[in-house]
């Protein structure tokens, strides 16, 4: 019912605007051509019934199964969220999957442009980091549910409306003959690594914000370790893999980055090492939610169960995942401790974060 | 006069094929362009004045500075190397002309990004030349790489212009009689050549001016890393990276400044160069000037700048997509096709079908809007090349904020609004060739086939079709290709399912995987060129004129 009227708004706000819609369409036919090239997808996802009945039971054999199109907002690795999409659908054939796969920032400014044009037109979001998720949350963009799996996970890592799908752990990495050995985050303002030091954009990769929230909350660091590295000449480039790649290729001699970052890269034969951290990696979970404007809550809600199911945590663990949940097996190693955030708390301190960090590395 | 659309009309009462022409016309204008330019303009009028203020302090004045700053910068590069090449191709032997030709259009075929990407691939740190001989050019990422790249790319339009130019006026004969009544070269470079070329070269560079401004590719994947922003990737991260309000207007306002820099320029350039034409000698058949070993030697300059500014790039950049891992040396033993088989993903051969797709619609529309030139008739036909024109010069990433603003609530998110942003931008292309081929129409032959008794449609059918055919494919084509790599607007407008190669390549520059990149820009750079192949074809035809060679 929301929804519809958010999905019109746009046409009925605008004066004129329809008139010229047709213009467009008209000139379009006149010209005699296809209006669109292969592969058209329909503007809006089709406003399928949700299947009625279904509650939150994991056994969708016993109800009607969900159907339709459901539109999800992703930060997450190509590769894992193909995964699990194509493990998703295997389970539920009736359901179309409309993806957008982006960094953090991208995904966070088409959430801002669609708020602005009348309403979000994402069914779910998949994202990376856990401030981001509270964020959109506090902004009332979350229906709550309660899917069956949530016990199994941490209680740290869901909130009513979000859940943890993995853990992802930010690390160092090193080049391949580093010298000076790097052993803990403090060693990055050694000033044998003037200038030859990258870190990912918190702007850019939601890993790289909730790094720095991370940071931000902890007394031995706080924002004051950011204006350290920049005294010693550290230099922002955009996603955790471009700092694995640049110290790859030599540009850089150490960073911060994603440890799966790191392992894939070696897997590859790049001349790199993995540093785990002394002090601890820190770890955040990566948040899955759906929307109050949903139209498809059933398959949405489907979509989130198989994610946190054992089968979908096991395809995160294949994917090189940690997974969210303790008791399933598989993942990648863990070197050594982690640092888990009170990422409550991190959130509430978060508005002057991002203010905080530009005074420091500019824009 | 008025060609087949007022011979038609005069023949047999059908002023209604002109006044659709019109029609239709005026309404894709409309639509294309004024429509979302109000729109676009009517957001900063709900933002109010200090919108202006406050997206030009800091990061946004700078952006504006840096684009005006590297315009000048590489519009002087850029006539003093285009110019330099021409008259060194223009005086050489016609082998070396051939050579040089052929040079400097082939590169006109890279698409800039693969080109930027290539560049970095070579000569950045960890390139090519830095692993094997110890050298990298400093600032690849960063202003000077900027500069580099666009200069390049530039050039051989300058060139194309200049050197039309030379074979039309500046003939040798002038410099010849300079010559023997004492000058020396540089005497009569400077009284006599120059000053008879002073229209091309101050037209080329404007027109390198208003391309360095507008251009995205390369100063998003060489300027970005290097913490430069120019008008268009300030507005590209605040249109796609930020959910913060204050971006969108920052993104409005720059769009509007660009747009406002472009007009500002032509018009400017116009009524400083339309005013007083120079003066026009007589085309002799004469051959060039007696080209000297000098001449030889300045050829050999030329093609050694060619193949390190076009073919180093684009094999370092083959070098890397064969890489297996990044930061392994690009050598037999570390080779894999493992990259390539990334390109051979469903998802992204979507993107290349999505790209063609486009590319084809785009050229089949805007070859027919332009062909409605033929049914208006010359006169009004001109006034239709302005109006397409503007939407030319429109700067693309304002267009695309334009076309966002003004359709994006019905249309964001579709394959239409990118083709929609295709059209208004690419219709002067279309429309140019069409409309001087039918300037060149031979009037006799027309009167003659008439005077025979032909009806207006045998006319049509038998004499313009033929005859404008050249001209259409070639419109067509370009158009294709355009569409093929164009990364600034689909970059801005692109959602779920509605890729493109080109933004899919940039998608994953930014991500920070270079062999994959590399491997995509090898694939993109392999499709235009294979859609550049009959563009060179068709190009020979029209360029042949009748009766020479």
């Amino acid at each position: 019912m929301k929804v519809h009227s958010v999905m019109t708004r746009p046409a009925n706000r605008v004066p004129g605007f329809r008139a010229a819609t047709l213009v467009a369409a008209a000139v379009v036919l006149v010209a005699g051509c296809a209006t669109a090239g292969p592969g058209a997808t329909p503007s809006d996802p089709p406003a399928s019934e949700p299947a009625p009945g279904v509650s939150p039971s994991p056994a969708p054999q016993t109800v009607a199964p969900p159907g339709g199109t459901i539109r999800l907002y992703s930060t997450v690795t190509q590769a894992t969220v193909d995964a699990i999409v194509e493990g998703y659908q295997a389970v539920n054939p009736n359901v179309t999957i409309d993806l957008f796969r982006a960094p953090t920032g991208e995904v966070a400014a088409r959430i801002a442009a669609e708020l602005r044009e009348g309403g979000v037109r994402a069914d779910l979001f998949w994202l990376t980091d856990p401030l981001s998720i509270q964020q959109y949350d506090q902004d009332g963009l979350l229906a709550a549910y309660a899917p069956p799996e949530a016990a199994s996970l941490d209680p740290a890592d869901q909130g009513a409306t979000f859940w943890a799908t993995r853990h992802l752990n930010m690390v160092m990495v090193g080049a391949a003959d580093l010298s000076p050995a790097v052993t803990d985050w403090g060693d990055l303002t050694d000033p044998a690594l003037k200038d030859a030091v990258a870190l990912p954009d918190p702007g850019f990769a939601g890993s790289a914000f909730g790094l720095l929230g991370a940071f931000a909350q902890d007394p031995a660091y706080g924002l004051e370790f950011y204006q350290r590295l920049k005294d010693n000449g550290a230099i922002i480039v955009k996603s955790p893999d471009e700092v694995t790649t640049g110290v790859a290729e030599g540009r850089f001699k150490a960073g911060i980055t994603l440890d799966f970052s790191v392992r894939s890269a070696i897997a590859k034969g790049s001349p790199v090492r993995l540093i785990w951290p002394t002090s601890g990696a820190v770890t955040m979970y990566s948040p899955i939610a759906m929307l109050q404007a949903s139209d498809n809550a059933a398959a949405a809600k489907s979509f989130i169960d198989f994610v946190l199911s054992g089968d979908g945590q096991a395809i995160i663990a294949a994917s090189g995942w940690e997974p969210a949940r303790a008791d399933v097996a598989g993942g990648p190693p863990i070197d050594g401790s982690q640092v888990r955030p009170d990422w409550t708390a991190a959130f509430r301190e978060q508005a002057d974060l991002l203010a905080g960090y530009r005074a420091i590395f500019g824009e | 006069m008025g060609v087949a659309g007022r011979d038609r009309s005069a023949g047999s009462g059908r002023v209604p094929g002109r006044a659709l022409g019109m029609l239709v016309t005026s309404a894709a204008f409309a639509a294309l362009v004024a429509y979302p330019l109000a729109r676009l303009t009517g957001t900063l009028g709900d933002l109010g004045p200090e919108a202006i203020t406050r997206a030009l302090a800091g990061a946004g004045g700078r952006a504006v500075l840096t684009s005006i700053g590297l315009g000048v910068v590489v519009a002087v590069l850029v006539v003093v190397i285009g110019t330099t090449t021409a008259l060194i191709g223009e005086r050489a032997s016609s082998r070396g002309r051939w050579l040089v030709r052929a040079g400097m259009v082939g590169p006109l075929f890279v698409p800039p990004f693969v080109a930027a990407l290539g560049w970095a691939a070579a000569y950045g740190p960890r390139g090519l030349t830095d692993r094997w001989l110890g050298i990298s050019l400093p600032g690849t990422y960063g202003l000077p790489g900027v500069i580099t790249v666009l200069t390049v790319e530039a050039v051989p339009l300058a060139y194309l212009i200049v050197a039309a130019a030379l074979a039309g006026r500046a003939e040798p004969d002038l410099e010849r009689a300079a010559r023997a009544s004492g000058a020396t070269s540089l005497d009569a470079l400077r009284t006599v050549t120059l000053p008879l070329l002073r229209r091309p070269i101050l037209g080329s560079g404007v027109l390198a001016f208003i391309m360095t401004l507008n251009a995205f590719g390369v100063p998003a994947v060489l300027g970005i890393p290097g913490g430069v922003s120019t008008i268009t990737t300030r507005l590209y991260q605040d249109l796609a990276f930020s959910a913060d309000p204050a971006s969108f207007d920052r993104a409005v306002v720059l769009a509007l400044i660009l747009v406002a820099i472009a007009f500002v320029t032509v018009t400017a350039s116009d009524r400083l160069l339309g005013g007083h034409s120079s003066p026009r000698t007589a085309v002799t058949s004469s051959g060039p000037a007696t080209p000297g070993r000098r001449s030889t030697v300045a050829v050999a300059a030329v093609m050694v700048g060619v193949i390190a500014t076009a073919a180093v790039p684009f094999v370092a950049l083959i070098l890397v997509a064969l890489t297996r891992a990044v930061g392994l040396p690009p050598t037999p033993e570390n080779w894999t096709l493992a990259n390539f088989a990334e390109v051979l993903d469903p998802r992204i051969l979507g993107a290349l079908a999505r790209s063609v797709g486009l590319a084809l619609a785009a050229a089949t529309i805007v070859t027919v809007l332009g062909g409605i030139v033929v049914a208006v008739g010359r006169r009004a036909g001109r006034v239709l090349g302005g109006v397409a024109s503007i939407g030319f010069a429109v700067p693309g990433s304002t267009l695309a904020l334009a076309v966002l603003i003004g359709y994006g609530g019905a249309l964001r998110d579709t394959l239409l609004i990118i083709l929609i942003v295709y059209l208004g931008k690419f219709w002067a292309l279309g429309h140019r060739p069409i409309a001087g081929s039918v300037d060149r129409l031979p009037n006799d032959l027309l009167r003659a086939a008439r005077a025979s008794g032909a009806r207006p449609r045998d006319v049509f059918r038998s004499i313009v079709l033929p005859l404008l055919r050249p001209a259409i494919i070639g419109a067509w084509l370009i158009v294709f290709l355009f569409g093929l790599h164009e990364v600034t607007m689909s970059s801005l407008l692109y959602g779920p399912g509605t890729d493109t190669l080109a933004v899919v390549t940039l998608n994953v520059q930014q991500l920070g995987d270079p062999t994959i990149t590399a491997a995509l820009a090898v694939a993109l750079g392999l499709v235009v060129g294979v859609g550049a192949i009959p563009v060179l074809l068709v190009r020979r035809a029209i360029d042949r004129p009748p009766g020479r060679e």
